[in-house]
């Protein structure tokens, strides 16, 4: 099974073979910290994210600049569970609830109101259980995408207007979501958790588990996504981003598949943030900045897009850059951003995924783009 | 016959007020015209093209064949008019719905899907359902498989078929698309200049194969290379500035003075 | 209030540009001497008369003799404001002239301090010193300063009304040469006149005052009849008075909203103007080469950082009666700071780009991500510009309406761009040639048209427009290395809506985000204001909404350049 897979992808099942194994033995043997391993947890949420986005760019060819959107959903899903049942004890309001730590200290009263006044909003309430969480993690970034992906699509907004739009979107979604008046803690965020499905965020052992799990949510959306760009589905998304248009007359109507894929980033992108939320402990709506959804898509770029493992590789390869560089040399990061952005459209457009399948180790990779 | 008493024929067997006229006619066209900017670029009272018939369109450069190709693919949008398809007023209808009614196309400058496999291409053109949850199977059954390779060896793609589209030269490139259009077996094709760019042989091979199909569909072949035209051997009809100048068969029509002059200029 | 008191106006106001020194210092000195005087009306109408010549210098005056620190001496009026005491205890009296303030020399020529006890007290008593605040108000009315008249005539309209302006009002409201003065004058008279309680056969005349202030559409008027409409007291002046005044309320309110909608549309313009500047650069780079410039925020930051060294320049080199000249001079050098960083660009990133919007989309971000982190790394983070001074007032259009230079010069800048662009494509050789680069690339170049340069040329351009833009906005925002991120966003949704083919587009579009968004934002529903927010989120959404019915925007590109 492994002699036709291209490098990249190799280079990929052993890291995730490293990081099942390799990891915990280091992490037990006391080499890494826990610290370290709850870093690697929250770049692998981004792996996630930055599968999704692979989907639908680099597979689908339509530029999504609200990936970063999506994921913030899902780590806003996971943030009012965690801040149900975190914080101090506050207030509990007229009708039983307990408000938030992080809400109740910037709850926008209105005039006149007094505290014993002040309610948990009903859009919160679902989150109180978690299975509800996981599920609506998954189902609203799926259903906005859905219908961003209708009009758009649909209408036959056009690449770049429709990069453009999507990035307006995630502007106006961040502009929202930092006010006070939405009663989504505005720019402080959800913060306060404590607690996760009872067990203790700020034990070690919690925090191993956590990303024991970001891991294996990895392994399979990577497993599921391979699948699926070996169907014809996959092969339908290619034509698309090929040649939409002639697609049609062959009685395909493309909008329907790329509002599926679309929808799919989505969930991808909100799972990612559900389980980058409680590794990092905090959720705020800077997440849904322009400057995120691009970061997104420099990893996928990065790593090499069209081919999944990129995904995995840019989202690693980049954080960790990022991580070094920002500890030992803080004003090097931004330039060193710049140049990876310049640089991996410019020289290795192909991306981390290309540069490995150049090494040739013995008669591999027929699938890979230099023939 | 001249021009005039050639389209009062026609108009008689409108689909919309002639029952035969719906039924023996696949495609027909009433009124239509397209006008881009001020400029009339086909301007049709009345024609049609009859159940497996094969019917040649020629033309003069700027003539309307493409456009008018575009308008009954649903490519563009015609100013006024209406086109019928097996009766049914499809005018305003969609192109994927107007591919899955039965219209298959191909184009002037042959279009494939680059990054995918010859035989990936072919697969994508197998006729079905074309709703999202169709696709999950991974690859093709077994009937599928036979009819794509059958249709490859035909035109000689069978051994690259595992080749990215990307690399088959400008001949291969237009048997593939016209072994695509094969394969969706639809009822009427719309083969736009197939022999452009070929040899002698390939255009030969590519006469052939379009002969071969017409007992069971209904084809239009636009085509500007005289000695392609004459190996299909059918009706054929003249379009010049976006009318209909002439129709009949090929030896008649290069004699005839209109077409001459059309074609040479004045 | 008290009736108008007998004296009586014998000599025209002052005219606003009539030179005080005509009057003489002398006449002056004449009048002055008469308040010495045993007869308290005259030494009034001295006062009054003083007052008339508008001179400032006499305001100085009046108030030392209103306190009491005019004295005569040997036949002159002279000042002295304190005392001194000499080494026998005697009081010494320093005095100045009572005009020029300087020291009145004595035989020595050195400031005369004669004894106290020798000067004649020229204080005034209650009367007079009433007389003497009076007159100090109506000197300011005579001010040939338009400013300090407009300000007197202004608050002679507020209560406690002072009686003694009114005549003087009268005048000023027919013969003052200034239109807004004569208005204001006729305003004050009627808000006197309303707010004066008087018996009930002359009360129709003061409630026809409250129509009449409404025709004139007097804004001075609102709160005062508001306050009066809510006094329970009010009904005592029945029900028809009550009608006029509501009819007045109305009235003035629907000029007000008038003013504050012309004020809304003309911050939308300016704002619309910053963007089409903005959007004007990008919508040709779009549309010649197919690229997305995400960096076109930070050439805009470019600019707005040369015209901040260049103010810096000014300030440490040059005199500083040369400061409002730096800005003259940062204008080409924003622009052609600007257009350089944008050829540098162009030549090493955007050229291997063409016709690849989305890679050129990340690529630029990249570059623009360097910008940023360079000015940062140069500047810091907030860096103050001031306006010149010739900028910083304001203009009266239409009664009430107040539009401030800065923005006005921004949409000047604006229309100057517009027209620049115009005549550069449809009227110049090198507009020729982009237009032919656009429509048919491979064409031009065949014809021997040198594509690349034109590339080049018109990135620059582009760049350099950018540029001017934050030029622009140094007058009215902060100046900070990420300004740039503020507009890159609303930039591009112009050029999304107004369509990459035409110059009107671009307009079209910009004028109307900038315009809407600004419309929007006071609106009320209830309770909700919408503010800018949402503004910008309902703006959004109509452009999404918009570009489903026009997906390549208003005017969208022909040819092959549409297969982008």
């Amino acid at each position: 099974m492994f002699r036709d897979k291209p490098n990249h992808e190799l280079c990929v099942w052993a890291l995730f073979l490293f990081g099942l194994i390799g990891i915990p033995a280091l992490y037990f043997s006391g080499t890494i910290s826990i610290d370290t391993v709850n870093m690697l947890g929250r770049y692998l949420a981004f792996a996630i994210a930055a599968i999704g986005l692979d989907l639908i760019w680099g597979y689908c060819g339509v530029l999504s600049l609200c990936q970063a959107l999506f994921f913030a959903l899902g780590g806003y899903a996971m943030g009012m569970y965690l801040a149900h049942h975190g914080g101090p004890p506050g207030t509990v309001d007229a009708s039983g609830w307990k408000i938030p730590g992080c809400l109740f200290v910037v709850y926008p009263a209105g005039v006149g109101e007094t505290e014993a006044q002040w309610t948990v909003p009903w859009f919160w309430k679902p989150f109180y259980s978690l299975p509800a969480t996981l599920a609506l993690g998954l189902l609203i970034p799926g259903l906005v995408a859905a219908f961003i992906g209708y009009f758009g699509f649909r209408s036959r907004v056009r690449g770049v207007y429709f990069a453009i739009l999507t990035q307006a979107i995630t502007v106006a979604a961040w502009l929202v979501f930092c006010k006070n008046d939405m009663k989504l803690c505005g720019t402080n965020g959800l913060t306060n958790f404590d607690t996760v499905a009872g067990y203790s965020l700020t034990d070690p052992g919690v925090k191993f588990s956590l990303y024991m799990l970001t891991l294996v949510c990895l392994i399979g959306v990577f497993c599921l996504c391979r699948f699926l760009v070996d169907t014809r589905l996959g092969r339908v998304l290619v034509a698309v981003r090929d040649d939409e248009t002639n697609l049609r007359f062959f009685g395909y109507k493309p909008y329907m598949f790329k509002m599926f894929v679309f929808a799919l980033a989505a969930a991808l992108g909100g799972l990612g943030g559900m389980l980058y939320t409680p590794q990092m402990g905090i959720v705020t709506p800077e997440y849904m900045t322009a400057k995120w959804s691009i970061l997104f898509v420099i990893w996928v770029a990065v790593g090499g897009r069209g081919t999944l493992s990129g995904a995995v590789l840019g989202a690693l390869g980049v954080n960790l850059v990022y991580n070094f560089l920002t500890t030992h040399a803080p004003v090097v990061w931004p330039f060193v951003q710049g140049l990876l952005f310049v640089g991996v459209v410019l020289l290795f457009p192909k991306g981390i995924a290309g540069l490995l399948d150049l090494i040739r180790f013995n008669r591999l990779a027929k699938r890979t783009s230099e023939a | 016959m001249n021009t005039t008493e050639l389209i009062a024929e026609y108009r008689e067997f409108s689909p919309r007020i002639n029952r035969i006229g719906a039924r023996d006619f696949l495609l027909f066209v009433e009124d239509l015209t397209a006008v881009f900017d001020g400029f009339k670029a086909v301007d049709i009272d009345a024609w049609g093209v009859k159940r497996n018939e094969l019917r040649v369109v020629i033309g003069p450069n700027g003539a309307g064949k493409t456009t008018l190709c575009d308008l009954v693919s649903g490519k563009t949008r015609p100013t006024t008019g209406t086109v019928f398809f097996e009766g049914d007023d499809i005018t305003h209808a969609l192109e994927a719905d107007i591919a899955l009614r039965g219209i298959g196309r191909k184009f002037q400058t042959p279009r494939v899907y680059d990054s995918l496999t010859t035989f990936e291409n072919m697969e994508l053109a197998l006729p079905g359902s074309r709703k999202v949850r169709k696709f999950f199977s991974r690859s093709v059954n077994k009937e599928e498989n036979d009819k794509i390779l059958q249709i490859l060896e035909r035109v000689r793609l069978k051994d690259d078929r595992h080749t990215e589209a990307k690399h088959l030269s400008h001949g291969q490139r237009q048997w593939l698309a016209i072994s695509m259009l094969i394969l969706s077996s639809p009822k009427l094709l719309l083969v736009d200049e197939p022999a452009a760019g070929l040899t002698d042989l390939e255009t030969e091979l590519t006469a052939e194969l379009l002969l071969e199909l017409k007992d069971e569909h209904t084809i239009i072949v636009i085509e500007h290379d005289m000695d392609f035209v004459r190996q299909l051997d059918s009706k054929v009809t003249v379009l010049n500035e976006g009318r209909i100048l002439a129709e009949g068969d090929i030896n008649e029509l290069t004699a005839n003075e209109e077409v001459i002059e059309a074609y040479l200029g004045r | 209030m008290a009736v108008v008191t007998g004296w009586t106006l014998n000599q025209p106001v002052a005219a606003a540009d009539s030179s005080t020194d005509t009057i003489g210092d002398a006449t002056l000195l004449e009048q002055m001497a008469k308040l010495a005087g045993d007869d308290a009306a005259a030494r009034k109408q001295v006062l009054f008369d003083l007052a008339k010549s508008g001179d400032s210098r006499l305001e100085a005056f009046l108030e030392n003799y209103r306190t009491g620190s005019v004295y005569l001496w040997n036949g002159q009026i002279v000042v002295c404001t304190e005392t001194e005491e000499d080494e026998d205890f005697n009081e010494l009296a320093p005095l100045t002239h009572p005009l020029t303030g300087e020291p009145v020399l004595g035989a020595d020529g050195k400031q005369a301090k004669p004894d106290i006890l020798d000067l004649e007290d020229m204080s005034p008593d209650r009367a007079g010193r009433l007389a003497a605040r009076s007159a100090l108000f109506l000197l300011k009315l005579s001010s040939p300063d338009r400013e300090s008249r407009l300000v007197a005539v202004k608050k002679s309209g507020t209560p406690p009304y002072n009686a003694e302006a009114i005549p003087f009002l009268e005048d000023m409201a027919q013969s003052d040469t200034d239109e807004k003065i004569r208005f204001t004058a006729k305003e004050s008279l009627l808000l006197i006149r309303l707010g004066t309680d008087v018996p009930i056969d002359q009360a129709e005349q003061r409630w026809a005052a409250a129509g009449q202030l409404a025709e004139m559409n007097s804004l001075r008027t609102l709160p005062m009849l508001e306050e009066m409409l809510r006094d329970e007291g009010f009904s005592k002046h029945g029900q028809a008075a009550r009608e006029q005044c509501e009819k007045a309320v109305t009235s003035i309110n629907s000029h007000q909203s008038f003013v504050n909608w012309v004020g809304y549309v003309f911050q939308g313009l300016s704002l619309g103007s910053i963007l089409i500047i903005m959007a004007l650069g990008l919508a040709i780079t779009f549309g010649l080469m197919g690229v997305i410039n995400m960096a076109h925020g930070e050439l805009m930051m470019v600019g707005a950082f040369t015209t901040y060294v260049i103010q810096q320049l000014f300030v440490n080199y040059l005199p500083q009666g040369m400061f409002n000249w730096y800005y003259v001079v940062a204008l080409p050098s924003a622009f052609l700071a600007a257009a350089f960083v944008g050829w540098l660009i162009e030549i090493a990133v955007v050229r291997h780009l063409y016709r690849r919007p989305l890679e050129s989309l990340l690529a630029t971000w990249g570059v623009s991500i360097l910008l940023i982190q360079t000015a940062r790394l140069i500047f810091g983070d907030n860096i103050g510009v001031n306006s010149p001074t010739w900028l910083r007032g304001n203009v009266e259009v239409l009664q009430d309406v107040i539009l401030p230079f800065n923005r006005l010069f921004i949409i000047a800048l604006c229309a100057l761009c517009v027209a620049m662009i115009y005549t550069l494509i449809n009227r110049t050789k090198l507009g020729l040639r982009m237009r032919a680069t656009m429509q048919n690339r491979d064409m031009a170049d065949s014809l021997g048209v040198n594509t690349r340069r034109i590339d080049s040329y018109t990135f620059a351009f582009g760049s350099g427009l950018a540029g001017m833009a934050g030029y622009a906005l140094t007058l009215i925002g902060g100046v900070t290395p990420d300004m740039g991120q503020n507009y890159i966003v609303e930039s591009f949704l112009v050029v999304v809506t107004g369509g990459v083919g035409e110059l009107l587009g671009v307009i079209c579009s910009g004028l109307g985000l900038g315009v809407a968004t600004k419309v929007i934002e006071p609106m009320q529903f209830g309770d909700f204001t919408v503010e800018a927010i949402w503004a910008k989120v309902f703006v959004l959404a109509c452009v999404v909404a918009f570009i489903q019915f026009k997906p390549a925007g208003l005017f969208p590109p022909k040819g092959r350049l549409a297969d982008v």
